[in-house]
């Protein structure tokens, strides 16, 4: 049959839209978890990558240049049959094409989250040691969100990657979006209908993140929440600017309130180390 | 309430930070070839010299950003960095030290990614331990002292070089510091920048802060400058009060003077 002898018909997407959605969710679900271990996995490796020991560096070096020099399709089939499958393991088809999707991604993750932490400046951490702080809370506090804020647009590009790369766990069998489209069109016949609507359906999701990573962006921009006249996902911003009027006010009236103490405060500390030790003044209340 | 303004004059038997015989070097170049320096409680230090003389060294060393090979920096009775042979005291860990020593960098070094008034609350809650609340309140009267208060919903990379080197002074300042150090405050600034500065650092002088100041500004050191030292190849050549300024004793120190004035 070819497309000519059947009529196009729409209304056979809607009537097998659950059929869809049933695809569509293992889709978002293997994307989501795959993409979070990836993540993690990608921070790990980022962090060993810097490791002060040459043999973590060199160990990761290799795994990163070995895991992205394998094609996906065929570390997939490799991960499910030839290891899975070949040795009896209690391994689901779906936890395989997790495992190979996070393994490949945290490579590519790893490279990416480097980068970000490598494009903070040095002077950043020093000024965080400067205050006390920990190498740790140096790194947590200061240098970790700057280099996620770097990461955030190639980290995006990296998880619509990943909702296209989940299409290839159809192949050792995993009945996310594609297999159930291609079971079906094999099915009626209805090959244009079918992958019209994968296509669009691909296509949504990708440009949801496309927006989530726009979002990211615009929740992270550095803008005076004071000052800006509008401002889309406003909310958090008003409320941040409320709290920040408010701090204005108790501060200007503690100055106001205090002019005469303030001066008797700084007598206090140049001439009469003793004296007047009941009143140090409405600005050193907080302590 | 700890540091701040000194009551007494300052005696020569107070100090609040000793550096003994410090050594450094990077590879083959010695950039600190065995300088001591008293502190004084209340005192203002003006470190000046040509470039490379190791004058940026002494001061990233005196809070432990560089680790001294030779000698040590002693502060509240506590000892950091090998030391010297015989004299041994107490060792300390370099955050106790750099939580009473505040530090102002030539690039700012603000934090990009939080607000002005973050940038100054960071150390009070993740340091010291102090709620966001009363973080926040401490973090604002200290913007204010440095004349930006209506900036705290900004962000450094929103403000001019002069506003961003007001915001680091006060977040040093913020963690109530016994020592202030800067490191050319002022060099990275547009020189219409450069007063604003400099009038936030003679304020803090004059209510009495313990001061190190590497700094190429002649006038501010000649104003503020207690004890002012003279640094060049890694030793201190000359060091002294306000004289320093017109009748040096030594050569190279009149030299250098009369080049940059």
């Amino acid at each position: 049959m070819t497309l000519a002898q059947t009529s196009i018909s729409f209304d056979f997407i809607w009537d097998n839209m659950g059929i869809f959605l049933d695809g569509v969710r293992l889709t978002i679900f293997i994307s989501i978890v795959a993409f979070t271990l990836a993540t993690i996995g990608g921070l790990g490796v980022a962090l060993m990558r810097m490791s002060k020991s040459r043999i973590v560096r060199t160990l990761i070096a290799a795994y990163i240049n070995v895991f992205r020099a394998i094609p996906l399709l065929v570390f997939i089939l490799f991960v499910y049959y030839g290891i899975a499958i070949s040795f009896e393991l209690q391994v689901s088809a779906i936890q395989a094409g997790i495992l190979a999707l996070t393994l490949q991604y945290s490579a590519w993750l790893g490279e990416i989250f480097r980068g970000g932490i490598q494009a903070v400046s040095h002077g950043q951490r020093e000024a965080a040691l400067s205050l006390g702080m920990s190498r740790f809370q140096a790194f947590l506090r200061v240098v970790l969100p700057q280099a996620f804020r770097i990461a955030i647009p190639p980290t995006g590009n990296m998880f619509i990657g990943m909702i296209k790369d989940s299409s290839l766990v159809y192949l050792i069998g995993v009945p996310e979006l594609l297999r159930v489209s291609n079971r079906l069109a094999n099915r009626t016949f209805r090959y244009f209908e079918v992958y019209l609507a994968t296509v669009l359906i691909y296509l949504i999701l990708t440009t949801s993140i496309y927006f989530l990573v726009k979002y990211l962006e615009q929740r992270y921009a550095l803008i005076d929440v004071l000052t800006a006249k509008t401002r889309r996902f406003s909310l958090f911003g008003r409320r941040r600017a409320a709290r920040l009027r408010d701090l204005q006010e108790k501060v200007q009236e503690h100055v106001v309130a205090a002019p005469l103490e303030m001066e008797m405060h700084e007598e206090f500390e140049e001439d009469e180390p003793e004296g007047q030790a009941g009143t140090p003044s409405a600005r050193r209340a907080p302590d | 309430m700890k540091p701040a303004a000194s009551a007494d004059i300052p005696t020569r038997a107070d100090p609040v930070v000793r550096l003994r015989g410090i050594h450094k070097s990077f590879g083959s170049n010695h950039v600190l070839k065995g300088v001591n320096l008293r502190v004084e409680r209340g005192e203002h230090i003006v470190v000046f010299g040509p470039s490379g003389s190791g004058k940026s060294t002494l001061l990233r060393t005196t809070n432990l950003l560089e680790q001294p090979d030779e000698g040590s920096v002693v502060f509240q009775g506590k000892e950091y960095g090998p030391g010297l042979e015989g004299e041994k005291l107490a060792r300390g860990r370099p955050r106790e030290l750099r939580q009473a020593v505040g530090m102002v960098f030539q690039q700012f070094n603000l934090f990009p990614h939080l607000s002005v008034l973050d940038n100054v609350t960071l150390g009070l809650r993740r340091v010291k331990g102090i709620d966001r609340d009363e973080a926040e309140l401490r973090a604002a009267t200290q913007l204010d002292r440095v004349g930006l208060l209506n900036k705290i919903g900004s962000f450094p990379s929103l403000l001019s070089g002069g506003q961003q080197q007001r915001v680091a002074i006060a977040r040093a300042l913020v963690m109530e510091p016994a020592v202030m150090l800067f490191d050319e405050p002022t060099s990275a600034l547009d020189p219409e920048l450069v007063g604003e500065v400099l009038a936030a650092m003679r304020a803090l002088a004059e209510a009495g802060m313990t001061m190190i100041v590497v700094t190429h500004e002649m006038g501010f050191a000649r104003e503020v400058g207690d004890f002012n030292v003279f640094m060049d190849d890694g030793v201190i050549v000359e060091e002294g009060g306000r004289e320093i300024f017109t009748d040096a004793r030594e050569v190279r120190t009149r030299e250098f003077i009369k080049a940059v004035l």
